[in-house]
């Protein structure tokens, strides 16, 4: 018998290897690379976590969407909406839901009791962070179960906007967040195309096809969201077929080279993140804005992009993204002339330059961190690195740590949500209704309030125009790049939609997308 | 030392070819690293963007970086780096570790027992382990990085020192010693040092290797020396990031790191084979 052993145990593995085969063979897996060592929490009126926008977008839905593959608020059409109306005055919104949409995980059909509540959750101070955008919500109400009036105490820069499939638009199952409370985060039920099944802290997250989902059952059975932030172990797994899709390396070389891999389709596509270079104002000197003009001269923003590759970048010229409704690049410009920056500082009373001290930045951000330094340094500016993981970065530059904080955003493309976000007063960081307004700007207070308000389009766009005129003049923030999101996926990969813009920062995907 | 001793003890070198290599390569990098400013090197935290991942050439020996450094340039300038932190922590670890390994060593009993059992907790942890340790601690930069590789290794610096002590402290002169009514403080520093200090040497020159590699993988981590400057470990890292397209970058950085730990190894070899009597024929 014991010399049979050996002979039964490879037997044994056969038949495993073949069980184990079979099973993964019928199938349909999907492995997505992420460029992030791991997730944040799964409440997409909470996370703004880049890493976490796709893997959201699988699992929730908005009252509205943009077409797949689009950004245009244009192409906006209905998600669990059916039809939706507006008085003339657009101040009170009804939105017809669509009947027998089916929450995940047996949570039951979707009404508009779930929406009531999704929304007043992304209105609510403690439960989101997009609530400044729904100030103006005066009431929320279902009427019946299938219909939603929305009143609103004024106008908003776009109604649509706020219930789309983004940010705090995205419709919770209400029964799944009184159920899990604050583990929803990593229990997360929405009614989109894509259950949540698993999460594997700095490795994967799992989500399984929701049957049910209401535009049809997803070709793709299971979709594995893995987390590498290593450029090369990414790449690597891609070509080896570990991976279908991945965010790709920008860097221009690096594309050439995958480009001319077989079967690997490259995608490059606008609007990307807007990169600004945030000045400190409550820190001395850069209160002075001779010195934050100075600043402006000694930056060259055309090395940022070519640190990437013009390809990949585009030319950022205020502080909006282009394409953002409302953006103007009617604004002041700076050249790179370090000589002027220099004769900035020595007018400001800086003859010998000025130190900026400490200068906290994570690997992320290292690059530009250090491409900025060698710039500065050529103007008599210096300050010194401070190595530390991106979560503590995240927290310190919420404490004013940093007299220059490099920050990069994609936000919903109107430029009421860039602008508020970083310029207005109630954003400063360090405030309890603080944001991202790294600068402790308060000069556009008034514009951005009366444009928020604002019932006629033309008048609106003009009350941003001059806010980032104003921006530009005083110079809070300097915008440095805009990067464009860069994907690879293989060539038998059918996303089931035509890809010419995207806010997820990674694919989306749909119950069309398959494996071929 | 006599002139027959010191005739002997290079004769004992010169034979031993391992350690000649070492010494020559040890002092090749040291005298490079020393000449740094002389040199005619490009400004190693110059950034010239027109000028990035230009292949190895008349202009950039080694090529250039993402940022159009001179690659020559930062390996020779972040040896420098590594240098002074692997000769400064050696000092450090060896200062306290003979210090504490005197102590101990000469006087036994339960300040022994105590000490030693912490070192015995310390010696558990890898290097790599107590230098990232102490780097959270202390933050990052140049003093902290020494002061934490120095702390990590002293252990083992104490350890050795306490077991020679405990050798020395039986023979007949410190007995003498301590019969005519000399301190303890004077019998340690006086008697039993000079006869332990060349164990303690041997052992810090074996170490710097090992501090250069600590060095520059806390570096290749993150927690070395904040840029712009260079650092082995660090170009290594950044090079790896386009390693296909620049190649230069990372292999030439390693290679430093390669060629200097070598040679700084076979150096201590040799100077153990030397030291060690009972090695010696």
């Amino acid at each position: 018998m014991k010399r049979h052993i050996p002979g039964i145990f490879i037997v044994f593995l056969i038949i495993l290897f073949f069980a184990v085969n079979i099973t993964i063979a019928s199938e349909k897996t999907l492995n997505i690379g992420v460029f992030s060592a791991d997730m944040g929490i799964l409440d997409p009126h909470r996370s703004a976590t880049t890493a976490n926008l796709p893997i959201m977008d699988s699992i929730f839905n908005g009252l509205v969407r943009w077409k797949p593959g689009s950004v245009d608020l244009e192409t906006i059409e209905p998600d669990l909406a059916e039809r939706w109306e507006s008085t003339p005055n657009g101040r009170v919104w009804t939105f017809y839901l669509r009947k027998g949409v089916q929450f995940h995980r047996g949570f039951g059909e979707m009404t508009a009791e779930d929406v009531v509540f999704s929304l007043k959750k992304a209105a609510n101070k403690d439960s989101s962070i997009w609530y400044t955008g729904y100030t103006a919500f005066e009431k929320i109400e279902a009427l019946d179960p299938y219909t939603v009036r929305i009143s609103l105490s004024n106008n908003v820069p776009s109604m649509l906007g706020l219930v789309l499939n983004f940010h705090g638009g995205m419709v919770l199952s209400k029964k799944a967040v009184e159920k899990y409370g604050d583990d929803f985060k990593l229990n997360p039920v929405g009614t989109g195309p894509f259950a949540f099944k698993e999460y594997l802290p700095k490795q994967k997250t799992i989500l399984v096809a929701h049957p049910q989902y209401f535009r049809g059952k997803p070709k793709i059975d299971q979709v594995v969201y893995h987390f590498v932030p290593v450029d090369q172990a990414r790449e690597m797994a891609f070509l080896k077929g570990e991976l279908d899709m991945t965010e790709g390396v920008k860097q221009e070389w690096w594309v050439e080279k995958m480009k001319t891999q077989k079967n690997v389709i490259v995608d490059a596509l606008p609007p990307g993140e807007l990169t600004m270079m945030h000045f400190n104002m409550a820190k001395k000197p850069l209160d002075d804005i001779r010195v934050r003009r100075a600043l402006v001269h000694a930056i060259s923003r055309q090395e940022f992009r070519e640190t990437y590759g013009l390809s990949l970048t585009g030319d950022a010229i205020s502080v909006i993204g282009p394409g953002y409704l409302g953006f103007t690049d009617q604004v002041s410009k700076y050249e790179y002339n370090t000589e002027k920056a220099k004769a900035l500082l020595k007018e400001a009373g800086h003859p010998n330059g000025i130190n900026l001290g400490e200068f906290v930045t994570s690997p992320i951000y290292l690059n530009s961190a250090e491409l900025l330094q060698g710039q500065l340094k050529k103007a008599g500016i210096t300050f010194e690195i401070k190595m530390v993981d991106h979560p503590t970065m995240h927290k310190m530059i919420r404490q004013d740590m940093n007299a220059l904080v490099p920050y990069g955003a994609a936000r919903f493309p109107i430029a009421d949500e860039m602008l508020t976000q970083f310029f207005h007063s109630q954003s400063i960081v360090g405030t309890p209704t603080g944001i991202t307004n790294f600068s402790h700007y308060k000069g556009v207070d008034d514009l951005l309030d009366q444009a928020r308000v604002e019932p006629n389009v033309d008048k609106q766009k003009a009350l941003w125009v001059k806010a980032q005129q104003k921006i530009m003049e005083d110079l809070p923030a300097y915008p440095l790049r805009i990067t464009y999101v860069l994907f690879l996926r293989k060539g038998n990969i059918d996303l089931g939609y035509d890809l010419k813009s995207n806010m997820t920062l990674h694919y989306q995907l749909t119950e069309k997308t398959d494996i071929k | 030392m006599n002139d027959d001793t010191r005739k002997k003890i290079i004769r004992t070198f010169v034979q031993n070819k391992a350690a000649l290599v070492g010494l020559i390569l040890s002092m090749i990098v040291v005298l490079t690293c020393l000449a740094a400013p002389f040199l005619p090197l490009p400004d190693p935290v110059n950034q010239t963007l027109s000028k990035r991942f230009k292949a190895p050439s008349l202009e950039h020996p080694l090529g250039t970086d993402n940022f159009g450094r001179d690659v020559l340039s930062r390996v020779i300038w972040g040896g420098r780096v590594s240098m002074v932190v692997g000769v400064l922590s050696v000092l450090i670890a060896m200062g306290l570790g003979t210090i504490i390994g005197l102590i101990t060593g000469y006087r036994g009993g339960y300040v022994d027992n105590l000490t030693m059992r912490i070192v015995d907790v310390l010696m558990c942890f890898p290097t790599l382990i107590l230098g990232i340790l102490f780097m959270a601690a202390l933050g990052s930069g140049m003093t902290s990085l020494i002061i934490a590789i120095g702390i990590s290794i002293a252990p083992r610096f104490a350890r050795l020192c306490r077991g020679a002590v405990m050798t020395v402290r039986q023979n007949d002169f410190v007995e003498a010693a301590r019969s005519m009514g000399m301190s303890d403080t004077r019998i340690m520093f006086r008697h039993i040092l000079p006869n332990v200090l060349g164990d303690v040497i041997v052992m810090g020159a074996l170490w710097v290797g090992a501090i250069i590699i600590t060095e520059a993988s806390l570096s290749f981590i993150g927690l070395g020396v904040p840029p712009p400057t260079p650092s082995w470990g660090r170009m290594v890292r950044e090079g790896l990031d386009f390693m296909g397209h620049a190649y230069w970058v990372s292999v030439y950085s390693g290679g430093a790191i390669f060629l200097t730990v070598i040679g700084f190894n076979l150096f201590g070899d040799g100077l153990r084979d030397i030291l060690d009597p009972k090695l010696r024929r």
